[in-house]
């Protein structure tokens, strides 16, 4: 009997044992290494308006009435951007040692390769990436890390004919030497861009956003260097620029400013205090989506973003004047939205990728 | 009579309630205990072999002590120096060269956290003899010669050292399910080493970090906190990206619980050793949870002040100006 109870009771032992064992395995923080999942198995909690494309761990998703499809070729997919006449994309596939540009149909079918940036020399390869087509559809505007020499490896800003070939392609901008260089371009009508420039003072290294007249020309500052402004997006309605900016730190702010000729004006502080990117406007320019993370995972995450009334006021016009220059004359002091307003996540346990804007019309 | 034989049996062969309640009690404590023993078996093994790692740094340091014991009591402020290097296999076992240093100062008590990032290049005399750039002294005298060099030159007193090789930092930060940061400008780099998991250990291959808030995972980490080429800044550049990684591990750790430590042990096998033993790494993951990361102070030896470039032998060196460095130390470094 005694030896029956002894069969009987090492089992339970072991069993007692190796519960303990697995339920250490549960109190492990789960925040760390939280699970990923494909947008496509995921239900956005909110519909967003209109249609839009993003980009997750190399794949091009469309997010649309409420749900996301996968669309493109397999490979390492990001920066998705539409045509003016929303019939066409234009995306970035990444690949060992470089990157070109794509032009693609809705449905992400590729139509035309832009680009031919590999080579089998290593640093004969070349990366490509921020495509934007001008408001006309005649030109795509993106970095491209050309001229490079040796260890200097900068973007500068380039456009080539959309319908044209790479051998068409001319740099518009001149990047400080060793900062990264020129990113984000963003066309506006004419021949005029606003880009990100990077620069190097004594402090480390800056990000403004820069307008350009034209191409070749130098430009002026339109963010004051301590900000550290980037990601801009162009309101579709009204001239507005959204933006992230950091100024230096480790947690950003997403801001809205009005466009005023060539200057912006006294930005408004939409959020502050998180890891705010890429931020897109809402088809009628009434909202904004950016990419956030979410707890203690830092998976990046969809968000939906109803705007105030964003409308400058007459004070800011009144001191918005065009200035030359690296210095802004405008922007000096953000300040805070009336009423702030309440970001809604929209996505759950997706990882987006954060650097890479969303399209959305 | 004939019956009360088997019922004797019986009364034998059955035990006391109690008895038995208590000895089930006790085989369920053992085999808990087994499970739990053997649940956290590998941190145990790590106590042994890569914790609590014991140097001798030459008498002749700043400090002149023989043996490095730390000095900070147990709660009191003390002095880490943490060493990252080179993938190994391309030098002999721990003779690397230390491409990274900081020197970390943690106050539990004001909850003031210091770093200051030491160029690799920095040239200096070192604890094993001759000068040299900084890097060289682990490999020639391990951690003992980093420390007591560090030590020597800084005017500092260390009481403890952590050194992680790059692989190590890659499976840490791919175990804590990667780290958050705003990338400020474009990370390029056409001569970055590609020499993480490769036969071939001398090539190139092309990195591009791109800028703004993102989330990296391990491999994209290192090659944050690696690249240095195009930064016109160079190393002190690369410096500046390494604290930020390190403060946003922090934000990390600072989620963490005991239960984790065996997977980040496991990821750490063989890529990490310190001297602290596990208590004091135990009690830093919870000082981890309650520092404000405003209440860090970073400091890069940044030239014209602090440094400068020169040429030795042919090499490009970092030439420190000890009469602007030395103040800050001992301000930061008590």
């Amino acid at each position: 009997m005694r030896r029956i109870a002894t069969v009987l009771f090492l089992p339970l032992m072991l069993a007692f044992g190796s519960g303990v064992y697995l339920y250490l395995g549960t109190l492990k923080s789960k925040a760390v290494k939280e699970r990923v999942q494909l947008p496509t198995v995921t239900k956005p909690s909110f519909t967003l308006p209109g249609t839009m494309f993003l980009a997750q761990g190399g794949r091009l998703f469309k997010l649309k009435n409420g749900s996301f499809t996968e669309i493109g070729p397999s490979g390492n997919w990001s920066m998705p951007t539409l045509t003016p006449d929303h019939t066409r994309l234009i995306a970035v596939l990444t690949g060992k040692q470089s990157s070109d540009l794509y032009l693609l149909d809705l449905d992400g079918h590729i139509i035309k390769r832009l680009t031919h940036d590999d080579a089998r020399i290593i640093d004969a390869n070349h990366w490509a990436f921020y495509p934007r087509v001008t408001p006309d559809g005649s030109s795509v505007m993106y970095s491209y890390d050309s001229p490079k020499s040796g260890f200097r490896v900068d973007f500068a800003i380039w456009t080539m004919p959309l319908n044209g070939i790479q051998s068409q392609a001319r740099r518009r901008t001149d990047p400080y030497w060793y900062t990264g260089g020129d990113i984000n371009p963003t066309p506006l009508p004419g021949t005029a861009t606003i880009y990100v420039k990077h620069s190097i003072d004594q402090t480390g290294v800056h990000s403004q956003l820069w307008y350009q007249e034209r191409s070749g020309a130098i430009g002026h500052a339109m963010t004051a260097l301590a900000d550290d402004c980037g990601a801009p997006a162009l309101s579709p309605d009204r001239p507005q620029i959204a933006m992230i900016c950091s100024a230096g730190k480790q947690n950003a702010k997403l801001e809205v400013a009005p466009l005023i000729g060539t200057t912006l004006g006294p930005a408004r502080v939409l959020l502050s205090g998180g890891l705010y990117a890429s931020p897109a406007w809402s088809p009628d320019g009434k909202a904004l989506a950016y990419f956030a993370p979410t707890g203690a995972a830092g998976h990046f995450q969809l968000w939906y973003l109803a705007l105030p009334d964003l409308a400058p006021s007459a004070s800011a016009s009144a001191s918005a004047t065009p200035s030359a220059g690296a210095t802004p004359s405008v922007r000096a002091s953000p300040s805070p939205a009336p009423t702030p307003p309440v970001p809604i996540q929209v996505t759950q346990g997706v990882d987006l990728s954060a650097t890479s804007p969303p399209a959305w019309f | 009579m004939a019956g009360q034989g088997p019922a004797r049996r019986r009364r034998a062969s059955r035990v006391h309630p109690v008895r038995l309640a208590i000895l089930t009690v006790v085989c369920l404590l053992l085999s808990g205990l087994a499970g739990a023993a053997a649940y956290f078996f590998p941190v145990v093994v790590a106590g042994v072999g890569q914790t609590g790692q014991t140097v001798v740094v030459p008498p002749n340091s700043s400090a002149g002590r023989a043996s490095p014991t730390p000095s900070a009591p147990p709660g009191g402020p003390f002095t880490v120096l943490l060493l990252g290097s080179d993938d190994d296999s391309k030098f002999n076992s721990d003779h690397v060269l230390t491409q990274s240093m900081i020197l970390v100062r943690v106050e539990p008590a004001t909850k003031h956290v210091t770093m200051l990032s030491i160029p690799r290049d920095l040239w200096v005399p070192l604890s094993t003899g001759g000068s040299a750039k900084i890097d060289a002294a682990y490999s020639y005298g391990g951690a003992a010669a980093a420390i007591a060099t560090v030590e020597r030159n800084f005017n500092v007193h260390i009481d403890e050292y952590a050194w992680i090789g790059l692989k190590g930092l890659i499976r840490m930060i791919d175990e804590l399910g990667g780290v958050d940061v705003i990338v400020t400008n474009p990370v390029l780099d056409d001569f970055y080493p590609d020499d993480i998991d490769v036969t071939y250990l001398y090539g190139y291959k092309r990195v591009a970090i791109l800028p703004g808030p993102q989330h990296l995972d391990g491999s994209h980490a290192l090659q944050y906190v690696r690249s240095r080429h195009d930064d016109i800044q160079g190393d002190f550049g690369r410096s500046q990206r390494q604290q930020q990684v390190l403060l946003a591990l922090k934000s990390k750790a600072a989620t963490l619980n005991a239960a984790n430590l065996p997977d980040i042990v496991n990821a750490l096998k063989g890529e990490f050793k310190t001297s602290m033993g596990l208590d004091r790494v135990r009690s830093l993951l919870g000082v981890a949870s309650t520092f404000d990361i405003a209440n860090v102070r970073q400091i890069v030896l940044l030239p014209p002040t602090y440094t400068s470039y020169g040429q030795i032998s042919g090499q490009s060196v970092i030439l420190p100006h000890w009469a602007q460095i030395l103040p800050v130390v001992k301000a930061n470094f008590p």
